[in-house]
């Protein structure tokens, strides 16, 4: 403190004079400036003060206002919609044509720790081990104790999973929703399914996207967040579905065959009602690809589609039904049949020698090679070229599966007239079981092009582009109904469905060259009922070999025809197709006349 | 104010200072700390351990430090000031070195039987400093510009250790505790009207520069920033403890839900539900009227600390209780603003209340120094 008081002189006389102590005014003057000044500052900081109280009142007026709003408030749970990096997980139903359940939704919980959250990580590794065996507890202590933030540990969790997980109350251990893509029916249509897996995978959700047939095909419809879980409905019928795979597996078993394939399309408009291709899998736990060996061998593998045989025999309709309708022949115009037939230095040969001639029904009914050669040759390379094609021989088939678009038909490098002959009795052009039945229900159905699909269709869809005509096509399914009654496929009659077709026997090629002598692919091309036609029915058995008489026998009459004749029969009532019972001879029973 | 004394002339000394203590404190600070004891119980669910034997333990050592801090004369305590305010540096500095990381931030030095948390301290012993700054600097020249300068870089010294480890909620109460200090000492009007001036000026320039050519931060910096301000437009993200928060204390409304009934809390909804946001589970299970009573008790604690520094003499005593006031009620001030979603999270507990050791020693170490300076008051 600077001292300033100097004391005047003339007061200090004075006070002395007054006998007074000069020092203790001094003082006093000191205090009372002391005083003054500490009152100044008192005034200053009682008016700093006043405003820092008015802060502090502030303060408090916002919170407790804050706290009335907040206390009259509903609590709403606030929505996660404003994230741009959010994971779509609604993917939609498959359903069958009447609406059943395909392909679903199961909600489950992934699994994953959080190790800065762990309260403790040796307990939680140990007890973690109980209910999950396949874990390590080494690899995951060391996990826990690292510097890792987060890891998974499982993707999918059942519900006791769950419940014993939570019991080891464990904070760092933790669980988000999943959406898991489920197949209730197991291993039925489990080609035309496919399957699904995980894509991008947060905490929160994460994106189930299809691996393969119709699940990836339509990948991006089930996913479109805009159809609102609209399912997607396809052709396929469930029940029908369920009892040809049956019927398929029983006969594949029966015919020693390693694979099978039956396909039920309708003629109109190639809806496919059933396709099954064995062995197949289960699209729950779809089965990794193979790595080595033949990717055919695989389960995964859709014999219907994929699969690409010479189809043989069943080929000749489709020459016989040019030839008429080219006015090139009738049913009964008699073809040379004499063999060996020479061209060049080919030669082709029957497999039962059938004279020097016979009518066009006959060489369909008793599947003469020369015959139809001799057809073949008179529609001639370039003719045949384009009715195969218009039949869709040519390209891969258009159905709406993601592994349709790689099975093309191989067709011969060149086009001669030796192809063409080879061709017209089906070997030398390898095509899928798919397009042998649609090329069929062209033929059968009056003659409109069929395009195969997946889909059900909405009404009656518009007919296909005219291919044969309609007396064409009816010639032709008589002689497909007479190789049943009286032909190569006299095994394929069930009673009341006028089941009529066409057998196909041949040869696999090996894969270094030729042609296996003892391995075949036997197929049977049908529709029924013939006075009508509604469905056709494609069986092809892989290496089958019937061996109940002193040797096996391979031809399709011996395998594919009894399976596909039981699968008729056990279908075409789910069909909803009447029997058309033969009333038989009336005996004894006069027509009253009035 | 004095008890069973009916007038007391001089500075009391030896035992007789108990008597003297400002014992209205102590029993709303005792009150406090029990609420805390009862919340934390109940987000426990229902049980002493982990949280509210420990708090308990630990505001017994409180408030043994507290009497302890309370006998020690205040012209003692405004001697050691200085070297207080060194040795709390020279620790904020050592953490750098030397500190445990805790949830992201490098805050702690272990110390064997506790983690010392020196940011904490730093918040008391710059209030400590700066009011025996004022008290030996001479009115005349608090609002001499070299005299001005001297206490911001005592301020900005820890605000910048602090900040590196980083603590925004530390940093930001050292400087509205440190500048409020300032105010209360009598530094000039114009010091503080032209600071909140150039704040508010930069931060206009900042926001209006966005989008134009000379753009003055990133774009990211910018999301960072409307992420701070305003943590609703990333519910799950930044803004998930605002969210569940909001929602406790809507849930618990007028009356709340019930002792041990709060659902936010209980299930796990809020992180850090025993620490920072502690009032949630208060909100939701006392409601309103839970919260407002919690509100009043502080107010409490700020009037009677208030009335002591205005009817003490003693300027380096007022200061600095005037200061420990104002940090306190920034403390909850800015807790209370951030758990309603009136502020941005920047981690600061609820005194007493939120669990945590250094927090609760720090704080009744200074309400020490205020009994201190209420008992050695001049009389």
């Amino acid at each position: 403190m600077i001292r300033t008081p100097l004391r005047p002189l003339a007061q200090i006389l004075e006070a002395r004079s007054a006998g007074q102590n000069p020092d203790r005014i001094e003082r006093e003057n000191i205090r009372l400036r002391h005083e003054q000044m500490r009152d100044k500052l008192r005034q200053r900081a009682e008016t700093r003060l006043l405003v820092l109280g008015v802060l502090f009142l502030v303060g408090f007026t916002l919170i407790g206002t804050r706290m009335t709003v907040l206390a009259s408030s509903d609590p709403v749970e606030p929505q996660a919609s404003a994230s741009a990096a959010r994971i779509v997980a609604q993917r939609a139903n498959i359903v069958d044509r009447q609406g059943r359940v395909l392909a679903t939704n199961l909600a489950t919980n992934s699994f994953y720790a959080q190790p800065p959250l762990m309260v403790d990580p040796t307990r939680a590794a140990s007890e973690l081990i109980k209910i999950f065996p396949d874990l390590d507890e080494k690899d995951l202590l060391e996990k826990f104790t690292g510097p890792r933030k987060f890891l998974w540990i499982k993707k999918k969790l059942s519900p006791e999973q769950v419940q014993a997980v939570h019991d080891i109350g464990e904070p760092g251990l933790l669980f988000g929703p999943r959406e898991m893509r489920l197949y209730p029916n197991g291993r039925l249509a489990a080609h035309i399914l496919g399957g699904a897996s995980f894509g991008r995978e947060g905490v929160h959700s994460a994106e189930v996207i299809g691996t393969a047939g119709v699940e990836k095909a339509f990948d991006d419809y089930l996913r479109d967040p805009a159809l609102d879980g609209a399912p997607l409905q396809l052709s396929i019928d469930l029940s029908i579905q369920a009892a040809a795979r049956r019927v398929l597996m029983g006969g594949m078993k029966l015919m020693n065959a390693k694979g099978a394939t039956a396909i039920l399309m309708d003629v109109k408009t190639g809806e496919l009602i059933s396709m099954t291709s064995l062995p197949d899998f289960d699209p729950n736990r779809r089965p990794k690809p193979l790595i080595k060996g033949d990717p055919s061998d695989s389960p995964l593998f859709n014999r219907a589609v994929q699969g690409v045989y010479e189809l043989g025999s069943t080929f000749k309709i489709f020459a016989a039904a040019q030839a008429l309708e080219l006015g090139l022949v009738n049913p009964a115009t008699m073809i040379e049949t004499k063999g060996p037939m020479r061209w060049g230095r080919h030669r082709i040969r029957d497999f039962h020698d059938y004279g020097p001639e016979l009518s066009v029904t006959d060489v369909i009914v008793k599947s003469s090679n020369i015959g139809t050669a001799h057809m073949a040759i008179n529609i001639g390379t370039a003719r045949q070229k384009e009715f195969l094609a218009q039949l869709g021989f040519t390209t891969p088939t258009p159905v709406e599966l993601v592994e349709a678009p790689g099975a093309k038909p191989l067709l011969p490098p060149k086009w001669s007239d030796i192809s063409t002959m080879t061709i017209s009795y089906g070997h030398g052009l390898a095509a899928s079981p798919l397009h042998l039945a649609a090329a069929y229900a062209t033929i059968v159905n009056g003659g409109t092009k069929v395009t195969p699909t997946l889909v059900k269709q909405i009404g009656e869809p518009p007919l296909g582009p005219r291919i044969i005509s309609e007396r064409t096509s009816l010639q032709a399914r008589q002689m497909l109904r007479a190789v049943v009654t009286s032909g190569t496929a006299s095994f394929g009659e069930v009673t009341g469905y006028k089941v009529g077709g066409k057998t196909g026997t041949a040869d696999k090629p090996k894969p270094q060259g030729g042609y296996h002598k003892d391995k075949v692919i036997a197929t049977f091309a049908s529709a029924f009922p013939m006075d009508d036609p509604q469905y056709v029915l494609i069986v092809t058995l892989d290496e089958p070999s019937e061996n109940s008489g002193t040797e096996p026998r391979r031809t399709a009459g011996w395998t594919a025809v009894p399976v596909a004749a039981e699968m008729i029969r056990r279908v075409a009532p789910l069909l909803g197709l009447r029997p058309a019972l033969d009333p038989g001879d009336l005996v004894g029973v006069s027509h009253t006349r009035l | 104010m004095s008890y069973l004394a009916h007038s007391v002339k001089s500075v009391p000394t030896g035992f007789s200072r108990v008597l003297h203590l400002n014992w209205p404190i102590i029993l709303l600070l005792s009150a406090i700390a029990s609420v805390g004891f009862l919340m934390l119980y109940s987000v426990a669910g229902g049980s002493m351990t982990p949280w509210a034997e420990p708090q308990m333990k630990r505001f017994a050592l409180g408030l043994f430090v507290m009497f302890s801090v309370a006998m020690i004369p205040v012209w003692f305590l405004r001697n050691i000031a200085g070297l207080a305010y060194l040795i709390s540096v020279g620790l904020l500095v050592a953490v750098e070195f030397v500190g445990a990381t805790g949830m992201g931030a490098q805050r702690w030095i272990d110390l064997g039987f506790m983690r010392l948390q020196p940011s904490e301290l730093m918040k008391i012993t710059l209030i400590m400093f700066l009011a025996a700054y004022y008290d030996w600097l001479p009115v005349k020249k608090v609002s001499h510009p070299f005299w001005v300068i001297l206490p911001l870089i005592l301020i900005v010294i820890p605000v910048y250790l602090v900040l590196r480890q980083p603590d925004l909620g530390t940093a930001l109460l050292l400087v509205f505790g440190g500048g409020g200090l300032m105010f209360i000492a009598g530094v000039s009007w114009l010091y503080f009207a032209t600071v909140i001036g150039a704040g508010v000026g930069l931060v206009t320039a900042v926001f209006q520069s966005r989008g134009t050519d000379w753009q003055l931060l990133k774009d990211y910096q910018y999301r960072r920033i409307d992420t701070f301000l305003d943590p609703a437009s990333d519910p799950l993200g930044a803004g998930y403890h605002i969210t569940q928060s909001k929602i406790a204390l809507g849930s618990g409304g007028w009356t709340g839900r019930g002792y041990m009934q709060g659902t936010q809390s209980r299930l796990n909804f809020l992180p850090e539900k025993h620490t920072d946001f502690i009032f949630t589970t208060l909100a939701e299970e006392f409601g309103f009227v839970g919260g407002l009573s919690l509100l009043g008790l502080y107010v409490l604690v700020l009037i009677f600390c208030i009335a002591s520094a205005l009817s003490n003499k003693d300027r380096f005593a007022s200061l600095m209780t005037m200061g420990i006031a104002l940090t306190f009620f920034l403390f909850f001030a800015v807790n209370m603003s951030m758990v309603m979603g009136l502020a941005p999270v920047v981690g600061v507990p609820l005194p007493l209340v939120s669990y945590g050791g250094s927090a609760m020693l720090v704080l009744l170490l200074a309400f020490g120094l205020v009994q201190s300076a209420h008992v050695h008051r001049p009389r």
